[in-house]
């Protein structure tokens, strides 16, 4: 009998049991690869539809991990008023939502507005050290005006802020009704704002309490003075009477502490969010109030939710009527005579124009009639090579007005108008004057890479970007969509969505107190787990555990991973499999 | 919780390793490494003849950081119950002995010492990764093999005829402790699973679904996909047996149509719409079958 250990015909040494003694590691399987995996981080479609550009999915992600502070400040990179625009604003954001195709959307919103109510309990940012010479005047300190100075002074410019009204906050203050956007709030935000180092001269109307020319000193000049002139509703006989009066005149009032007396009966002109602030405030101070408009509802302007509050709040609506003439007795209005409308032709706006219908004339009782059918802007005091077209300032994509020095934004230039537009048009313009200076200093400067700069296709740019700011440190995070068809819904169950939770009707109208109170902490917990984090890779493994390669590893740094090219074989399953579409395929160079 | 945060759930162990034979997207490997992260390093496979053969790498090269026991087609389950003897003589009672035997070496020949090593009640895990055929030789069909089926011994004219083997059922006749299926596509519960039957004693059956990109005739990527559509058509449904009663799902199922499933995968391609109708109600029948096993608890 052989030695079964004696060298066998192959001349090795066959042991009675052969045992490995190395793993399969020398085989280096990734040569059998036509395509490779790689990390690369996309934009969710929610901060892509947000006018601001804010990192949405970034700080729900941070929130997610508990991390609230750094989430806070992620958001306040891209946003100065978090605690105002998770109240007022109609959250265009929530449109764009991908959880809609699962069941409802994130309610951002409410998560915005408690992050940015506890970035408002931590104590205000230190002024930023002034590292550039140059100063910078903002004219105009409503939405727009702040975020320019803002940013500005976060960048180191020296900014000064000139305000025609005798408080900060433009519209915020002089339009917003306090049951929807509380003084403390705003003044607080406006407080930390101002911490910066930003000095704001308020009861200075450039052009009236101060001349263009004194703005001479400055470097650059950002005008932001929204549009505050109320469109005439041409109501024949309304020079007879105090009481057919411009909506945004009587909210002024109101917003500033008086309480008018309006009568019985209030008839408001308009569908947009004048009207519906108008409608409230007259209820608020004890009227009926009838809401007027000339088309349907589905052609009203205003934020959807505030024509669903107004309505339980018991203001009535008249669709398809405008009116025409004004009744008025010994100085006092009695009544209205109106006019039915039909929905004609499609206009320019590409919406049905309200036609007069023939025979429908009919008349209501008025004591006061409240005109909101829009504001025009005021731009007379900008110096004359500022070109005005369609009766805002003609400017660039980062508010450069065809004069050098000065820049427009916000109201004065942009449709469609809102706070997050103006908000998102301050920082355009923040960065357009940043450049311009370091240019104008001899700075060597490349030109601003808008496409770079922008989160998504639209119009938002991103400071974050601009300053190479990221929390969450993307891999190579490309500026494309990571919309529905980029995610991988098997990853998720269904939840519903919490909406805020309001002051009951009924017992409201006698206050200007806050109707909407938000959600609970465990509610916003609850909307910060619904979000899918869309295109941006949340650690959640999932690639690691479907890899039937092991060629996925976790970085050692603990920010994301890396994958091991010499055994991946390009299967593909990790990028089929990420939940998120944070992982991209791509052909294998010959 | 509106989305699984897997990480949190996943042992960190990692027994699994690169440069392992496996076709690209195969969901074999990813059965044996989440399997092995739920047993731990203290873990001894048997292997009999099967594509995992392959994908443990040729000798002296192994893919596992556990000991593996190459062994014959047809003895995984008598193998397993040797090597578990063999500890127990040596006064080691804690390593969990396993099997890890293709749906061939399950369904066909490794039945009977299968059977056999579950008639005495041995103590350990038999785990069958089923991807419904004959793999590592060429595709040829098993009884595990559904019905309709496209294989190289099943061709297209005269494809499989005869239902899948109810596996499920024979083990679970034998009364064993426990019995279960699993999925590749539904981590979290396989390892939930795996974890349970370690700290049970006895013979343990665990049956995973694993899809065969070649032999299914699917895409690389679709891997995963196929091994949930499986489960939400119910064509694969998740489930438990403790000592052959107690039948219960594991999972919510939807009612997903097996018509997609079915047509995704072109070994299924010749089939016509009446055919797939066929599937739809062998699968209703079964799912039927199941439920009324689950709700009177044998
Ligand atoms: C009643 C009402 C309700 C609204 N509700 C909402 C809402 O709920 N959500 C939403 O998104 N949007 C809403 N909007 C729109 C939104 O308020 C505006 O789009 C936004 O405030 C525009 O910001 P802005 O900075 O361009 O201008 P503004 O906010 O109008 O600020 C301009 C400021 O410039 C000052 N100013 C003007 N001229 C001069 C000058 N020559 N010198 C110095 N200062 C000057 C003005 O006094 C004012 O304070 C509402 C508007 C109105 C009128
Ligand atoms: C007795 C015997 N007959 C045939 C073979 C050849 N053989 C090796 S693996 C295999 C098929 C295994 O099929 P399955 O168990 O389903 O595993 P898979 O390859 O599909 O993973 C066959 C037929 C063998 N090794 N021993
Ligand atoms: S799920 Fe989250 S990240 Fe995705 S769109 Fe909605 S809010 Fe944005
Ligand atoms: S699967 Fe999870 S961990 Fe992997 S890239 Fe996608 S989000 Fe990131
Ligand atoms: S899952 Fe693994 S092997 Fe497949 S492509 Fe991704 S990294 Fe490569
Ligand atoms: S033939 Fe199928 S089961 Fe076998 S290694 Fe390839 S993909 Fe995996
Ligand atoms: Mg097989």
């Amino acid at each position: 009998m052989s030695d079964i250990t004696e060298p066998g015909r192959s001349g090795r040494n066959i042991p009675p049991i052969a045992i490995s003694r190395m793993t399969t590691e020398v085989n280096l399987t990734g040569s059998w690869k036509y395509i490779r995996p790689r990390y690369e981080d996309r934009v969710a479609p929610c901060n892509a539809n947000c006018p601001v550009g804010i990192d949405i999915e970034g700080y729900l992600y941070l929130l997610g991990q508990g991390r609230t502070e750094e989430a806070a400040s992620l958001l306040l990179e891209e946003n100065p008023m978090p605690a105002v625009t998770g109240r007022v604003c109609h959250h265009p954001c929530e449109d764009g939502c991908n959880r809609a195709n699962l069941d409802e959307p994130v309610a951002i919103h409410s998560v915005e507005r408690r992050l940015g109510d506890i970035a408002l309990a931590s104590p205000p940012p230190a002024a930023p050290d002034p590292a550039r010479d140059e100063k910078v005047a903002v004219i105009g300190s409503g939405p727009a005006g702040l975020a320019c100075a803002y940013h500005l002074a976060r960048i180191g410019y020296r900014v000064t802020v000139f305000e025609a009204a005798p408080e900060a906050g433009g519209m915020l203050r002089l339009g917003i009704p306090e049951y929807r956007l509380p003084r403390a709030i705003l003044d607080r935000q406006i407080d930390r704002i101002a911490a910066l180092g930003i000095e704001i001269r308020c009861s200075t109307a450039v052009g009236r309490d101060l001349p263009w020319s004194e703005l001479d000193t400055f470097d650059a000049v950002f005008a932001a003075p929204g549009a505050h002139v109320g469109k005439d509703a041409r109501i024949d006989g309304a020079s007879d009477t105090r009481m057919v009066r411009p909506g945004l005149e009587f909210l002024k009032e109101v917003n500033a502490g008086g309480r008018p007396v309006l009568g019985d009966h209030v008839v408001v002109v308009g569908g947009g969010n004048t009207a519906m602030d108008c409608a409230r405030s007259a209820l608020r101070l004890g009227s009926e109030v009838t809401v007027l408009y000339r088309r349907t509802p589905l052609e009203m302007p205003a934020i959807p939710q505030e024509v669903k509050e107004a309505k339980l709040e018991g203001v009535g609506f008249r669709f398809l009527a405008t009116p025409t003439a004004a009744r008025a007795k010994d100085g006092s209005l009695v009544g209205i005579e109106c006019q039915q409308m039909e929905l004609g032709p499609p206009d320019e706006s590409g919406r049905r124009r309200p036609v007069p219908q023939e025979e429908g004339r009919f008349s209501m009782i008025a004591d006061c009639v409240l005109t909101a059918i829009g504001e025009d802007c005021d731009l007379e005091f900008l110096p004359e090579g500022v070109e005005i077209s369609g009766g805002v300032a003609a400017v660039d994509e980062l508010c450069e007005s065809t004069t050098a020095r000065v820049f427009v934004g916000g109201d004065a230039a942009d449709l469609p108008r809102s706070v997050a537009d103006a908000l998102g048009s301050g920082k355009r313009a923040a960065i357009g004057i940043d450049h311009w200076l370091r240019e104008r200093s001899g700075e060597e400067v490349a030109p601003p890479d808008l496409a770079a700069l922008r989160f998504g296709p639209g119009g938002n740019l991103s400071i974050a970007r601009e300053r190479g700011i990221d929390p969450l440190h993307r891999a190579s995070p490309v500026n494309e969509v990571a919309g529905w068809d980029a995610m991988n819904p098997a990853h998720f169950e269904q939840a519903p969505r919490h909406e805020d939770h309001f002051h009951a009707a009924g017992d409201l109208t006698a206050t200007f107190g806050e109707v909407n109170f938000g959600l609970s902490e465990r509610e916003f917990r609850d909307e910060v787990d619904r979000c899918m984090n869309c295109g941006v890779c949340n650690r959640c493994e999932l690639c690691l555990i479907f890899c039937p390669d092991m060629a996925i590893h976790r970085r050692d740094d603990g920010e994301g991973f890396e994958i091991d090219l010499r055994y991946c074989k390009g299967c593909g399953l990790c990028a089929a499999e990420c939940p998120r579409g944070a992982m991209a395929m791509s052909r294998e160079e010959s | 919780m509106s989305q699984t945060i897997i990480k949190d759930l996943m042992p960190k162990d990692e027994l699994l390793a690169s440069g392992h034979l496996a076709c690209p997207g195969c969901a074999a490997p990813v059965a044996m490494n989440l399997v092995l992260k739920a047993l731990g390093p203290q873990t001894v496979v048997t292997l009999p003849a099967c594509c995992w053969s392959i994908i443990a790498g040729p000798w002296p090269q192994s893919s596992l950081r556990v000991p593996l026991f190459h062994t014959a087609f047809e003895t995984g389950g008598a193998v397993a119950s040797g090597i578990k003897a063999g500890l127990a003589a040596r006064g080691d009672t804690e390593t969990t002995v396993i099997a890890w035997a293709g749906d061939g070496g399950t369904f066909d020949i490794g039945l009977q010492a299968l059977s056999g090593a579950a008639e005495r009640n041995e103590d350990i895990i038999y785990f069958c990764y089923d991807n419904e055929a004959y793999m590592n030789t060429g595709i040829q069909r098993s009884s595990a093999t559904p019905w309709g089926a496209w294989t190289t011994t099943t061709p297209t004219g005269e494809p499989e005829a005869t239902p899948k083997k109810d596996m499920v059922s024979i083990l679970a006749a034998h009364g064993i402790p426990y019995i279960a299926t699993a999925s590749v596509a539904y981590p979290v519960d396989l390892v939930e699973k795996v974890k349970r039957a370690r700290t049970i004693r006895g013979t343990r059956f665990i049956h995973i679904l694993a899809p065969c990109p070649p032999g299914w005739k699917t895409q690389n990527d679709e891997t995963i996909d196929l091994a949930r559509q499986a489960v939400q058509t119910r064509v694969f449904p998740l489930f438990e047996v403790e000592n052959g009663r107690n039948w219960r799902l594991t999972v919510d199922h939807a009612d997903e149509p097996v018509a997609p499933y079915i047509r995704r995968q072109a070994r299924f391609k010749h089939l016509t719409d009446e055919q797939v109708e066929r599937i739809q109600a062998d699968v209703d029948d079964r799912w039927e079958r199941l439920q009324r096993r689950i709700d009177c608890g044998t």
